[in-house]
């Protein structure tokens, strides 16, 4: 098939979605209050809400990211799409309610209003900058591999061309729209998966069986045709059995340029070197994935830490989805917490039905892109998936439907971030508020483009947990605290932030930068499991110091976030009218009688 | 702790606060209760559910290898079981707050808008 095919066709597919999405923000873009813009209307319903939070939530980790793990890592990516619902469980049971009663849509707000402390609040708004940082990252990476995937554009191209996207989006559409937006996307990207997958299988259970291996017992994965691989970074493969290959460039530190024997254990291949496997030839795999099938199937059969590491990542996303700036502030947009508790049950089914396609497609990448297990590019299997397998225009028009999904995934992801990000830069940082939205929008771009040009070895996946992980580590004690123990303070919110949040970014940069002994890398690239008790110890500890400090109405305060729905009305009249700086208004009866020592 | 207690700080008269009333009356402390009364257990179990898993798969990795149907084993539908499980339990809260909690609060939110406090 042509280069130049595979290039228009994957084009014109991100062109229709791009411009399907931009006319749908447009359609609804007749704003004109202040809360209108921030918070959209309320008229939505519960159906449009839960489309919209999917459509957010699901970025490149759940796109392209989960079936690089799964061809990679087998079973144990399962935990990846576990936690991602389960978080919503634990949203909806300890956070959802509450908060949307008390009125505030942030989580600086929500610290301010409980706690009365614009110290506090200073703390949560870089944290909320953080994350969202730490979020983005991934979603730029995963445009501009997908970019580079199919037509061969640097990597920065993609990450680019999302950015535009976004703040076109942003500059135009408002919030109201990006609701409708944000909906239309999840049918997008669910549509996107489902076709090939679906295609797929069907082709899968038409071969000659045989043809391409099973998955079963005790089988190695190899090549079912001849594969050339260029590497474009070193990699170091694992080798289970010995065998024989064609390799021209620099391989265990010499010269190699015809066939090389290779006993098992590891091999270091140098970048920019050519391997050429026969047909039928066993696939050595990159370090770190598993290596028989056999294994692959069973959970917890890589890494060195395992159970350690696997406990430690559902806590992260357990605990983290609640921390996520740009999902709470969703469900402001639900009139009540029955409403909330419906967009949540709607939220989860739409979230599982999704997930089947990455967890399937995983298996079918180790059948038919098995050379992604020798170059480490695991987070592009979806993306040469259609081709491998079916060839021909098929293969070409299914390969550019996904790459266009995966582009809608980063762009809604993406949008949701910025929002947020914008949100408290030109609440809390920017003076004078809805003129430097656009400001904050350009300004909340400058570091992950920063980061994203200088690293680029991290996982999909991977990069989204270590923002799971530092949410969990400050913003879901904080919340859970706040909501349901009145002894918290202030001073002993923020130390806890600091030290649960502070040390899971501590840990996280290294981490991502790669720069760690093998040891301490599965250990410390999940610090969850560790940092948020550190967090929840902390607050606890230091607030029980601190009792002086317990705001003097902290009993209607909870009463506030605990009382029947119906109450809180009277405080959305109260929004409606005036601007989000919504601490400020929002909760108004907690306004009074505060403590400033 | 003690001076956390009062509401409405200096200057509101007591008596005629609906929120202090409706926050000491019988009907809110039911509602607090009922929504513990599920949550703290529900959360207990699902956690020690989603343990169950990992520790399985970590010390009987035999067991979870066992085949059911095919390639189809222990483990897979272990994993698959936990989505499921989330939705359940999703599910069941709806309802039970749909049921239990939903008619005892519309009752404190009548009694407060009518004066009754």
């Amino acid at each position: 098939m042509p280069g130049q095919a595979v290039f228009y066709v994957t084009i014109g597919a991100m062109v229709v979605i791009a411009a399907a999405t931009m006319l749908t923000g447009l359609y609804g873009s007749k704003v004109r209050s202040t809360s209108d813009f921030l918070v959209a209307s309320r008229t939505l319903g519960s159906r449009w809400n839960a489309a919209a939070i999917s459509g957010e939530y699901l970025s490149a980790a759940s796109f392209l990211g989960i079936a690089g793990l799964v061809l990679k890592g087998g079973v144990d990516a399962l935990w990846y799409p576990v936690g991602f619902t389960a978080g919503y469980l634990a949203l909806l049971l300890f956070v959802a309610a509450p908060l949307r009663r008390s009125g505030v849509y942030t989580l600086p707000d929500f610290a301010e209003a409980r706690l009365g402390s614009v110290g506090l609040r200073r703390v949560c708004t870089i944290f909320v900058i953080v994350i969202g940082w730490l979020y983005l990252v991934p979603q730029m990476q995963g445009a501009g591999l997908t970019l580079h995937a199919v037509t061969g554009e640097p990597k920065w191209v993609g990450a680019a061309v999302v950015m535009v996207i976004v703040t076109l989006n942003i500059y135009t559409g408002w919030m109201r729209s990006i609701t409708i937006v944000q909906a239309f996307q999840y049918w997008i990207k669910l549509t996107a998966l489902a076709i090939p997958v679906f295609v797929l299988l069907i082709h899968n259970a038409g071969e000659k069986p045989g043809v391409r291996g099973s998955l079963g017992a005790s089988a190695l994965p190899h090549f079912s045709h001849a594969a050339d691989i260029t590497l474009d970074h070193d990699v170091v493969l694992e080798v289970a059995a010995p065998m024989v290959v064609n390799a021209v460039g620099n391989e265990d530190g010499r010269f190699a340029n015809g066939t090389v024997y290779w006993a098992p254990g590891e091999h270091r291949v140098a970048k920019n070197t050519r391997l050429h496997f026969d047909a039928g030839s066993r696939t050595p795999v990159i370090r770190g994935a598993v290596l028989d099938n056999d294994k692959w199937l069973r959970p917890l059969g890589s890494g060195s830490h395992p159970l350690l590491a696997t406990y430690s990542l559902i806590v992260a996303l357990l605990l983290g989805t609640m921390g996520l700036p740009h999902v709470l502030g969703r469900y402001y947009t639900d009139p009540d917490g029955r409403a909330a508790r419906r967009t949540t049950l709607l939220v989860l089914s739409l979230l599982g039905v999704f997930y089947l396609f990455p967890m399937v497609s995983g298996w079918l990448a180790r059948l038919y892109v098995p050379e992604l297990l020798v170059n480490g590019n695991t987070d592009a299997a979806l993306l040469l998936l259609p081709r491998a397998a079916l060839g021909g225009w098929p293969g070409l028009l299914l390969g550019g439907l996904i790459a266009a999904g995966a582009f809608a995934a980063f762009v809604s992801a993406a949008t949701g971030l910025v929002v947020s990000i914008a949100g408290v830069l030109s609440t809390d940082v920017l003076p004078s508020r809805l003129r430097d939205f656009r400001a904050a929008t350009a300004a909340a771009w400058t570091v992950p483009l920063a980061f994203v040009l200088a690293v680029s070895s991290l996982d999909l996946a991977q990069g989204v947990g270590l923002a799971f992980a530092v949410a969990a580590s400050s913003f879901c004690p904080l919340l859970v605290l706040g909501i349901w123990w009145r002894g918290l303070t202030d001073v002993g919110a923020a130390a806890g932030i600091l030290a649960g949040g502070g040390l899971a970014f501590a840990t996280v940069l290294p981490a991502a930068a790669g720069v760690l002994p093998p040891g301490w890398q599965t250990l410390l690239a999940q610090p969850a499991v560790f940092t948020v008790p550190l967090a929840f110890l902390t607050m606890v500890v230091v607030s029980k110091r601190t009792t002086d400090r317990i705001p003097v109405d902290v009993s209607r305060i909870l009463l506030r976030l605990h009382a029947p729905d119906r109450l809180g009305l009277s405080e959305d009249r109260d929004l409606d009218q005036m601007a989000p700086r919504s601490g400020m208004v929002a909760l108004p009866r907690m306004r009074g009688g505060r403590h400033r020592r | 702790m003690s001076t956390t207690e009062r509401v409405g700080g200096v200057g509101t008269p007591p008596p005629v606060d609906p929120w202090a009333a409706a926050h000491t009356s019988t009907d809110f402390a039911m509602l607090r209760q009922r929504f513990r009364g599920f949550v703290f257990p529900m959360t207990a179990f699902f956690l020690s559910w989603y343990l169950l898993y990992v520790v399985l798969a970590a010390f009987a990795p035999h067991y979870m290898a066992i085949k059911i149907v095919g390639n189809v084993n222990i483990g897979l539908i272990f994993g698959l079981l936990q989505f499921v499980s989330t939705f359940a339990i999703t599910t069941v809260y709806v309802q039970f707050a749909s049921r239990n909690l939903d008619p005892l609060s519309s009752q404190i939110c009548k009694r407060v808008e009518g004066g009754v406090w």
